[in-house]
């Protein structure tokens, strides 16, 4: 019931209109963001995050309060659009949140037209830097994706690849990349798009397995994507010596939900599961996400926070100095330079983390290891390993 | 190459039985009544969490869910019926908009009890693969092909055979005149949308068993269901799994030969084909053969 109750909450929150005046002393911050819809569970996880910033916030910072008023997008782009504008209406100074670079594309657009920052870890497509926008900003990209998963096919010594990936804007850019880097390399490697609606994988992967016969599969998509290819690999069992996702696939919750798929299975991940924790403001981040909603945070939770965090300590150097109004937000947010729980931030011209690195984790015994890069390895790779 | 179009016809056959499977209730309603119902995919959803429900809760297989989900499934299709029969006008356009909001409002309910993450079996009976020769399959696909066989073949025998499937077809040809024979079209309807219900259960079983729900997976169902209804032939049973069967094999095929982003693409030209050649479908009211 009380699981009930709080998806009631959380819907009623997207649903909710800007309650009355806010008190003085309060900063309205937007968060435009996917609560139903296909995005539903993404949108969900990065709410959560954003809603841990709020509280760590508002308990250590004396001076200004923050109040956050969420519009559903509804995973929509024209919806994401009319989500912006019921913000800029209801009053808010700067907007965090999105997910899907298609969604945070036109979202983007109408917060630039508003003049009202926005800030975002949901999408990594590289138009959304390439519009030179000095309201746009992101924590991470494609390119920190792509080191990541090149970085560990080197470690690997692998010589041959089959990337599976969804025709999706990120996932197709992130996959060509990818591609590029290692055919560079001299890595031998082959691309197979998929339609998102696809939901059997095994003509695919029987073509994996007859004709590219690779050492890895490197797969570039959702959840949903994932479990498919795993099935249908499980069921074909090409002879590869590895399977490598990206974003949502080394996380606990694809640990609890699908063991018998997960055995060896990489992806990128930022902390091993159990998490550990060792900065002051990262054990601040755990217990009050652990108080919030009683579970260990996962890495939707901690780029919402990390996003969300950034953005008020600009609103609140650019309300100290005056310039709340007067583009303030977006100035202190181009300064920004800080050590993060997801490393250091710094925004390049275009809005882009400069130093953003994923970290790749491989699921090991129902816990998730970091394994790549070597410093920051909790355990050693399981290597050849898959599945079946 | 012909192992890989062997293991593509396979996996097209039986990707057309879980589309045939999922059309046919679709296809039922939309024969007897003229009212497609878009909540059919949200129908066939319910079903499949209340599998997932089973699974986790109980830690029964899903197979267990059908009595629970053909219970909780006819009631909310005799609930849809209800509230499409208070429309008085223009009912074929009307019943589209209202079973749409009915399709919303019923995801937004899955989204609320069940939560947006993505679910799937976690049996490794039905997950197992399942070999024979160069066909490979999950056991789940085999044995809910077969189930959609035999429910088909059901189907066309209580339609052709039995008094209650007579008058349904009597009422899809001619309302009044079944009226003048003493059929109640009310009732007739009311049993056409619980057998559309009972339909539905299956499907959302077997997708919970081989695939992976979301709570906005439902009207991507009610699309593909409505294309193969609609190749089919406007209530001609044989027809959806002719038609399921074709979409099927030409997606799979087309994966295999050219490249899986096509696949949906392939599925709409061959349904804009067909409609082109053949604006009845392929089993439609001009060449009914079933």
């Amino acid at each position: 019931m009380n699981r009930i109750s709080s998806k009631i909450g959380l819907v009623a929150a997207a649903l909710s209109l800007h309650v009355g005046g806010a008190f003085a002393d309060e900063i309205l911050v937007g968060a435009e963001i996917p609560l139903t819809g296909s995005l539903a569970r993404v949108g969900a996880g990065m709410h959560e995050g954003i809603s841990v910033a709020v509280d760590v916030f508002n308990k250590t910072n004396g001076k200004h309060t923050i109040k956050i008023v969420t519009a559903d997008d509804e995973s929509a782009p024209a919806k994401a659009i009319a989500a912006v504008e019921k913000l800029a209406g209801d009053g808010v100074v700067a907007i965090t949140g999105g997910y899907g670079s298609n969604n945070i594309g036109p979202a983007s657009d109408a917060a630039n037209k508003l003049g009202l920052p926005y800030i975002t870890s949901g999408g990594v497509a590289e138009n959304l830097t390439e519009r030179g926008y000095k309201t746009f900003f992101r924590i991470n990209n494609t390119a920190g994706y792509q080191k990541a998963m090149v970085g560990l096919l080197e470690t690997m010594k692998v010589k041959s690849a089959s990337v599976v990936y969804s025709t999706k804007e990120a996932t197709a850019d992130l996959a060509k990349d990818v591609e590029k880097e290692l055919a560079a390399k001299g890595v031998a490697v082959t691309l197979h798009a998929f339609d998102p609606a696809i939901t059997d994988f095994k003509p695919i992967i029987n073509k994996v397995r007859l004709q590219d016969k690779p050492e890895a599969i490197l797969m570039v998509g959702y959840e949903n994507d994932y479990v498919g290819i795993l099935r249908a690999a499980k069921v074909l069992k090409p002879k590869v010596k590895a399977m490598v996702g990206v974003w949502s696939l080394a996380t606990p919750k694809m640990a609890s939900d699908f063991p018998d798929l997960m055995p060896s299975v990489y992806g990128t991940a930022l902390l091993p599961f159990p998490a550990e924790f060792q900065s002051e403001e990262g054990k601040r981040f755990a217990d009050t996400y652990m108080k919030l909603y009683n579970k260990a945070p996962d890495y939707l939770g901690q780029f919402g926070y990390v996003q969300s965090m950034i953005l008020f300590e600009a609103i609140a150097r650019a309300a100290d100095a005056g310039t709340l109004k007067k583009g303030g937000i977006a100035q202190e947010l181009a300064r920004t330079d800080r050590q993060t729980l997801i490393g250091r931030v710094q925004f390049s011209d275009k809005g882009d983390n400069l130093n953003f690195v994923h970290r790749m984790g491989q699921h090991q015994d129902g816990k998730i290891a970091i394994v790549w890069p070597a410093d920051a390895a909790t355990a050693k790779m399981n290597f050849p390993g898959v599945p079946w | 190459m012909s192992e890989l179009i062997l293991q593509a016809l396979y996996s097209g056959v039986l990707q057309g039985g879980s589309y045939a499977l999922i059309a046919l209730g679709l296809a039922l309603v939309f024969g007897t009544m003229k009212v497609i119902n878009l909540a059919h995919g949200e129908l066939v959803l319910l079903a499949a969490y209340m599998a997932y429900t089973v699974e986790s809760r109980l830690g029964l297989s899903p197979m267990f869910a059908i009595p629970v989900a053909l219970v909780l499934v006819c009631i909310t299709a005799v609930l849809v019926y209800f509230l499409v029969s208070l429309i008085r006008k223009d009912r074929e356009l009307n019943s589209l908009i209202l079973t749409y909001g009915i399709g919303i409002i019923l995801t937004n309910a899955v989204l609320l009890i069940w939560s947006a993450d993505v679910r799937s079996t976690s049996s490794s009976w039905m997950q197992d693969a399942l070999v024979f020769g160069p066909f490979y399959s999950m056991r789940s696909e085999v044995l809910f092909f077969v189930v959609s066989v035999a429910l088909m073949g059901g189907l066309w025998w209580w339609l052709s055979k039995s008094w209650y499937g007579r008058a349904v077809r009597a009422v899809s040809s001619n309302r009044d005149a079944a009226k003048l024979m003493g059929i109640n079209p009310r009732s007739t309807e009311i049993v056409s949308f619980i057998v559309a219900g009972i339909l539905a259960s299956f499907a959302g079983v077997a997708i919970f068993s081989y695939g992976v729900i979301q709570p906005a997976f439902g009207h991507v169902l009610t699309v593909k269901a409505f294309i193969i209804t609609v190749l089919a032939g406007i209530g001609s049973i044989p027809g959806v799994m002719v038609g399921a069967l074709l979409l099927g094999i030409a997606e799979a095929l087309t994966v295999t030969l050219a490249s899986s982003a096509l696949q949906e693409l392939v599925g709409m030209s061959l349904f804009l084909l067909v409609l082109f050649v053949m604006p009845n479908g392929l089993f439609g009211a001009a060449g009914r053969r079933g």
